[in-house]
């Protein structure tokens, strides 16, 4: 499942879903709102974009590291601290697979995956500033 | 011809988006967006430098496909086109 969504998701059942048969390892990223002294995180997407780049990755990372199984779901909209923004879960039939796929998944969103955030303050908000000044489907 | 511009985060709150445009034969994605973007100064300002140019972060779709700085002078638009202008990405 890839998808950009307001709604949260029940990380429990992705994680059943994605016991395949000859699963050895299931790996959960769930990034969530840090309290840095703001009241709100708003989330922007491109979506039809973002979601197109999510799948090229998770394909890029299903074959570069086995792996069995990959969501990811980005949220979107207006979150509160300690809510979840991005969950990736993926599997496969050993532990450093597991690892290492999650880590290439989470590296290569922040990379080019077309999602903005803004932190709201008391004062009023500041955009997150991109890691990398280029991305977005640059390849 | 139609096309429409989208322009998200800090540039949308700028210059707004989902922008129906009807640029003459022959524009380019550079002259499109500059023209739209002229309609207020802060906006240009964000999206270009001094010469008119894109400033180098700036990112530029069409039809959800980059198109790099040095081809939107020459990159023609054409009816139907998605038009995308985006600063620097920063999910997860």
């Amino acid at each position: 499942m890839i998808r950009v969504q307001t709604e949260d998701v029940d990380i429990g059942a992705l994680v059943k879903a994605a016991k395949e048969p000859g699963t050895g390892a299931v790996v959960v990223f769930d990034g969530i709102v840090r309290d840095d002294g703001i009241t709100e995180m708003e989330l922007e997407a491109y979506a039809d974009v973002a979601v197109a780049e999510m799948e090229k990755i998770a394909k890029e990372a299903t074959a570069q590291f086995r792996l069995r199984h990959v969501d990811i779901i980005h949220r979107i909209g207006r979150l509160t601290v300690s809510e979840n923004i991005l969950i990736i879960v993926v599997s496969a039939s050993h532990r450093p697979e597991a690892y290492a796929g999650s880590r290439y998944i989470i590296d290569e969103i922040k990379k080019s995956v077309p999602i903005w955030k803004k932190e709201l303050t008391r004062d009023g908000g500041r955009w997150v500033a991109g890691e990398h000044g280029h991305g977005a489907g640059k390849h | 011809m139609t096309v429409k511009v989208r322009f998200f985060a800090r540039f949308r709150e700028l210059l707004g988006t989902d922008i129906p445009a009807e640029p003459e034969d022959g524009a380019t994605l550079l002259s499109l967006v500059r023209d739209l973007a002229l309609k207020k100064k802060e906006g240009y300002d964000a999206i270009f430098d001094g010469h008119g140019n894109f400033h180098e972060f700036v990112i530029v779709m069409r039809n959800g496909k980059r198109v790099e700085h040095d081809d939107v002078g020459a990159v023609k638009v054409a009816d139907g086109d998605e038009i995308a202008v985006f600063p620097p990405v920063a999910g997860g």
